[in-house]
């Protein structure tokens, strides 16, 4: 698996090589963060940035947000809170899932149920 | 498998391919007026709030828990238009074709006929999606569509009061069919890469009078897409389908415990502040005709005249309006390096 910086450089470039807007000066002036302090993250010489700045990050390279916190090591609030409410039925919950294949996790997720009509 | 995310109906077929996700939102818009003149397509408001039937089932009538599905909260004679699109692969600027009927009232809204589970071909009566972007409402004659507007169930106005002579059922109605796999990985293959691979409202009462049916309003310019792919495209021993109830919004904070949605600006006033309306057309595909049944229905205002009822309010013509042209992807130019 990628790290966390080697992850937002390729996805970076590999927009770039499109459009040259996603340089790293001006992705980082989108998500409001200094173009140093950027490259450093895509270096991996600075530590992930904080959940707002992957967010942004996630928002401006079309990321999906939870995969780059999870890269970053990180789990976002509103997850936590949900298993905050709930810490030992969500617990053994993951840990049950932990061997389950994608094609069965997506059949345990909530449907709009069908009925009678 | 139906899921409900961000006010949106995700509708996936994992087992098909892994394309196969289809997704459905519901935008509040203007209710064009009633005039009988045809209108450019009105600009989406944002999404309507969506919530699980089941969430709220002891507020709901027993019906609409029999039913299941999910609902939305709009106000009487307020507008909308189901919003269309769909996955796509990774590498290939193709999105993943679905067959998608849509009833209202169980009236179907293409062909004015009564709902049944598959798939019709002759007269055609399901969009092909992503090629139909959205729809605005039933489809009248070629190129013309009467808006969806909310009326209350039982006053006479609905498209499915005027046909069935009934007023059962109310809500949208939608199922969901998705191109065979073989045939989706056909066209990937004939397909250019993106990139080179090699490089009621009260718990002891609750009752029918929340409920909302969808009936025929302005006429708005609309074409409805022939199928370009052939009926034996679909994988018709695979479908997902779900039923949307519509709540009166007066009804909606009870019923949810979640705040109700301000009323959409009047389309004079929108029309005032100079935003634009849009028009959409594919020159490449075909417009299907619209349906007699549904052409003979009387619209809300012809209705209200009939009924000797008050007329709708904010229904004067709009004369004139900014229009955007929208081309459909296939025509959109692709700015390079430069």
């Amino acid at each position: 698996m990628l790290h966390f910086g080697e992850h937002i450089r390729q996805a970076r470039e590999a927009l770039q090589e499109q459009d040259r807007t996603f340089s790293l000066r001006q992705v980082a002036a989108r998500v409001g963060i200094e173009p140093a302090y950027l490259s450093k993250i895509e270096r991996g010489i600075f530590q992930p940035p904080s959940e707002d700045v992957i967010v942004k990050l996630a928002g401006v390279l079309g990321e999906d947000k939870d995969v780059l916190l999870a890269l970053a090591g990180k789990l976002s609030s509103d997850l936590q809170q949900i298993i905050i409410q709930r810490p030992k039925l969500f617990a053994e919950l993951l840990r049950q899932l932990r061997e389950v294949p994608d094609y069965a996790i997506l059949r345990v997720v909530r449907e709009v149920r069908d009925g009678q009509w | 498998m139906i899921e409900l995310k961000n006010d949106e109906l995700l509708i996936q077929f994992p087992d098909v391919h892994e394309d196969a996700v289809c997704r459905v939102d519901f935008q509040r818009t203007l209710r064009i007026p009633d005039d009988n003149r045809d209108y450019p397509l009105p600009p989406g408001l944002g999404r309507f709030s969506v919530e699980h039937v089941e969430d709220h089932s002891s507020r709901l009538p027993a019906a609409w828990v029999e039913r299941g599905g999910v609902l939305l909260p709009m106000y009487q004679a307020e507008a909308l238009w189901i919003n269309f699109s769909s996955g796509s692969s990774s590498r290939r600027s193709i999105s993943y074709p679905f067959a998608v009927k849509i009833a209202a009232g169980k009236i179907n809204a293409v062909t004015g006929d009564e709902w049944a589970n598959g798939l019709a071909k002759d007269p055609q009566d399901y969009l092909v999606v992503p090629d139909q972007p959205w729809l605005d409402g039933f489809c009248v004659q070629k190129g013309l569509i009467r808006q969806f507007v909310a009326m209350p169930m039982g006053a006479g106005y609905t498209a499915e009061e005027q046909i069935s002579g009934f007023a059962a059922h109310g809500g949208i109605q939608i199922i969901v069919y998705p191109m065979k796999r073989d045939r989706y990985e056909k066209l990937v293959n004939r397909t250019t890469p993106l990139f080179d691979p090699d490089i009621c409202y009260s718990l002891a009462d609750p009752c029918e009078s929340v409920s909302m049916g969808l009936a025929p309003g302005g006429l708005m310019r609309q074409e409805i897409y022939e199928d370009k792919y052939g009926y034996d495209a679909w994988d018709t021993s695979r479908s997902s389908r779900c039923f949307i109830h519509i709540l009166n919004s007066a009804q909606w904070e009870i019923v949810t415990g979640k705040s109700v949605p301000r009323k959409p600006p009047s389309a004079a006033d929108y029309t005032k502040a100079a935003l634009p309306w849009f028009e959409y057309y594919d020159e490449k595909l075909c417009p299907l005709s619209g349906a007699k049944s549904l052409a003979g229905l009387d619209s809300i205002g012809a209705k209200s005249v009939k009924l000797s009822e008050k007329p709708l309010s904010e229904n004067a013509p709009i004369p004139e309006q900014k229009v955007i042209q929208i081309n459909s992807p296939s025509h959109q130019i692709k700015e390079g390096n430069w």
